[in-house]
């Protein structure tokens, strides 16, 4: 009897574990973690809610997570080769993927065979592609702008159209004006975010690394340039430094200086002061001058979402990614009208929203220009070492700003990197 | 806890033996638990963390590599220059924290003094706020137009600005003054608990032998007190020397690593970077021997000539 009924009760543990398998195939829950509450968090609850309309059976919770944190949950769980409480999705800046990529190469689900990455901007999948496979789907895109207060440009007597297709010496004069007249700073730069010169870099096509992953600094012409150009900014006394985000973004916000150089998704964070709307304007980013190749166009920041190779659900939040994502042009018109953020789906260009002008921008196409601008952006490859070699400009951007020997500069940012990355 | 060696209960001595026995194994039981968590939770993580530090390579993709990471320091420039810095946040910090909280302690320890209560607790109150609130506190304070610039600007005592948050020179001093005002009072009271325990009798006969206030303070209350400034000079050398949430929070270890520490440099080796697990062990080693290192030249300074 005593045997029978353990018997029994194995059959009945055996029955209740087969229901509760089926009844998670059947209501599937995925768990996304993204930064920003202003920008990707609700793009991604949009996304969410737009697939559940569909599929009413699947759950989609997205939580808010800063993203040094989720890097550092990241890094320590996947070394510890423990996936439990990892999500289904995660949101990884495009300048960081390689790192992850390469460091932990079984973690995240190839998603190149699954969905159609053509469809997306190419410099974008390029930076998420290791060993022929690509892993993301590509979300906002980085695309550079220059965002100046049109007024204090006027008082000094430009015009938008003096903004366009002009070097950084050109710029910097302007800039000169402009303070001369208004009292105010151009610029406002951050000692601890050398973004600047990585996007005036990547305008002329280059990166740190050669094209076999070689460290290239030296004999980076663009990097020289882009450095020799933050010297002149701080020489032209037309920048007010500052220190840390919201003092970074409260410069501009704030009236106090007259410009901001960052990609797309500052839109969101400038817009956010809609008295000052009808006083700003777009324009294309400055050439770097006498650099070959240099254009007008590149990248700032931007992510792209990752399926972990653990997760229980790949298929269906592959399937979320590839419909939503991949298809829903709709859904990317949304996105742009309330968060500002630029899609790389190609595809999401031809919509409505993006032929839309912005009064805020004083009317100007600026979403149309932006897509434009993007289709132009030089591909590069990020490597896995930019971080090292960011923080290693980092490390002589103050000098630089008092007029150091900017090629003292790279050979030390070379020094430190090479002997950094061993 | 060795047992007396006459026993009241007059027991024969293999019935005595027997007892301590007993009592021996009853012991280590009832200490097994803590033993056990120690050894889960400190030794193990000691001895794991040394062996990581023989290990080279990205992310998970560790190997073997016996003393390559410590090669490494000597030819890493932002390990010397992150331990420079370190160096002299203790250096600078050290010193004048310990004197302050010495004056502060006899000031406050005279019973003549009005509300010293108060006094007491305003000057505690900086040790009970968490380290990352009283870090944005002060980032915002120090900003260049911050309410410390805006104060000494209207007070006429500078003309423009201190950039106190993106000069490398000011970015230290800003550093040195949030983390002396923060532990100060931590300091201090350990003073003013030595201070209860030093017999009045003693000042008293100074005072009738006629030696002045000063040569009291230096020739009676720091003798007196050597043991406890030993014991706060180094726990104040090794909480330097793990420096991080103040400067991760207030300036991120610029401007231009200025203010880079040794614990933050391990942060980033770990979390910023390509993650190099052996190699930032091996920089937590570092401390490990600094800590050593100094708390026995410490002991070997303030030891008593006997």
């Amino acid at each position: 009897m005593k045997k029978l009924s353990t018997r029994w009760g194995s059959a009945f543990g055996c029955l209740v574990i087969g229901a509760g398998m089926m009844a998670s195939a059947s209501a599937s829950e995925l768990t996304v973690w993204c930064w920003d509450p202003d920008f990707n968090v609700p793009a991604m609850q949009d996304a969410a809610a737009r697939y559940t309309k569909l599929h009413p059976d699947v759950k989609i919770t997205v939580n808010n997570i800063a993203q040094n944190d989720i890097k550092q949950k990241l890094q320590t769980q996947l070394l510890a080769n423990v996936t439990d409480g990892l999500p289904d999705i995660v949101l990884i800046q495009d300048d960081n993927a390689q790192r992850f990529l390469q460091g932990f190469p079984a973690a995240f689900e190839p998603l190149s065979d699954a969905i159609d990455l053509k469809k997306f901007a190419p410099y974008k999948v390029a930076a998420a592609t290791y060993n022929g496979k690509s892993y993301s789907v590509p979300f906002d895109s980085g695309v550079t702008g220059l965002f100046y207060r049109s007024d204090y440009l006027a008082a000094a007597g430009y015009k938008p159209a003096d903004l366009q297709d002009i070097t950084w010496d050109q710029l910097i004069k302007i800039g000169k004006d402009v303070k001369a007249k208004t009292g105010h700073d151009f610029f406002d730069l951050d000692f601890n975010e050398a973004g600047l010169v990585r996007a005036m870099m990547q305008s002329a096509g280059k990166w740190f690394f050669t094209a076999d992953g070689q460290l290239d600094i030296i004999d980076n012409a663009p990097l020289k340039a882009a450095l020799e150009t933050y010297s002149k900014l701080w020489k032209a006394d037309i920048v007010k430094p500052v220190s840390g985000w919201s003092a970074y973004t409260g410069a501009f916000t704030s009236g106090d200086v007259a410009a901001v150089a960052s990609g797309a998704w500052m839109t969101g964070t400038i817009k956010g002061s809609p008295d000052q709307s009808g006083k700003w304007g777009v324009a294309p980013l400055p050439k770097l001058d006498g650099i070959e190749g240099a254009t007008h166009y590149s990248n700032w920041g931007g992510s792209s979402w990752y399926v972990f190779s653990s997760s229980k659900q790949k298929t269906t939040a592959t399937d979320f990614l590839n419909t939503v994502w991949a298809g829903d042009i709709d859904f990317y018109q949304g996105i742009l009208i309330n968060q500002g953020a630029v899609g790389s789906l190609l595809a999401a260009r031809e919509g409505a929203a993006y032929k839309a002008s912005d009064p805020f921008f004083g009317g100007a196409p600026v979403w149309e220009n932006f897509s434009n601008w993007l289709g132009q952006i030089p591909s590069v490859d990020y490597g896995t070492f930019t971080q090292e070699v960011n923080s290693a400009i980092q490390a002589q951007l103050p000098s630089i700003a008092k007029g150091g020997s900017v090629d003292e500069a790279l050979k030390a940012i070379n020094d430190r990197v090479s002997q950094q990355i061993q | 806890m060795r047992r007396r060696h006459v026993c009241p209960c007059g027991g024969t001595k293999s019935m005595r033996s027997k007892i301590a026995h007993g009592e021996q194994i009853n012991g280590w039981l009832f200490v097994m638990p803590a033993l056990a968590l120690l050894g889960i939770f400190l030794v193990y993580p000691i001895l794991w963390s040394l062996w990581i530090s023989l290990q080279v390579g990205k992310g998970s993709n560790l190997h073997f590599g016996g003393f390559a990471n410590i090669l490494r320091l000597f030819g890493d420039k932002v390990f010397l220059h992150a331990l420079t810095n370190t160096c002299v946040f203790f250096v600078v910090q050290v010193p004048i924290m310990i004197l302050l909280a010495l004056v502060f302690a006899v000031m406050l320890n005279d019973a003549k003094l009005w509300g010293r209560g108060i006094f007491r607790t305003a000057i505690f109150l900086p040790c009970v706020t968490s380290l990352v609130a009283y870090s944005a506190l002060f980032r915002s304070m120090f900003e260049s137009d911050g309410v410390v610039n805006n104060g000494l600007m209207a007070l006429h005592l500078i003309a423009e600005p201190i950039q106190w948050l993106t000069d490398p020179f000011w970015a230290k001093v800003m550093i040195i003054l949030a983390i002396t005002w923060r532990w100060t009072g931590y300091n201090m009271i350990f003073y003013l608990a030595a201070l209860q325990n030093i017999d009045q009798s003693i000042y008293e006969a100074a005072r009738i032998d006629g030696i002045p206030a000063r040569a009291r303070f230096f020739r009676l209350t720091i003798p007196l007190l050597k043991p406890v400034i030993l014991f706060t000079s180094i726990i104040s050398t090794i909480g330097t020397l793990q420096l991080f949430d103040e400067v991760n929070n207030i300036t991120q270890g610029g401007p231009g690593d200025a203010t880079l520490t040794l614990s933050l440099y391990i942060y980033n080796l770990t979390f910023q970077f390509m993650p190099s697990f052996g190699y930032s062990a091996t920089v937590s080693y570092v401390i490990v021997v600094l800590v050593a290192i100094l708390s026995f030249l410490q002991f070997l300074i303030a030891r008593d000539k006997k």
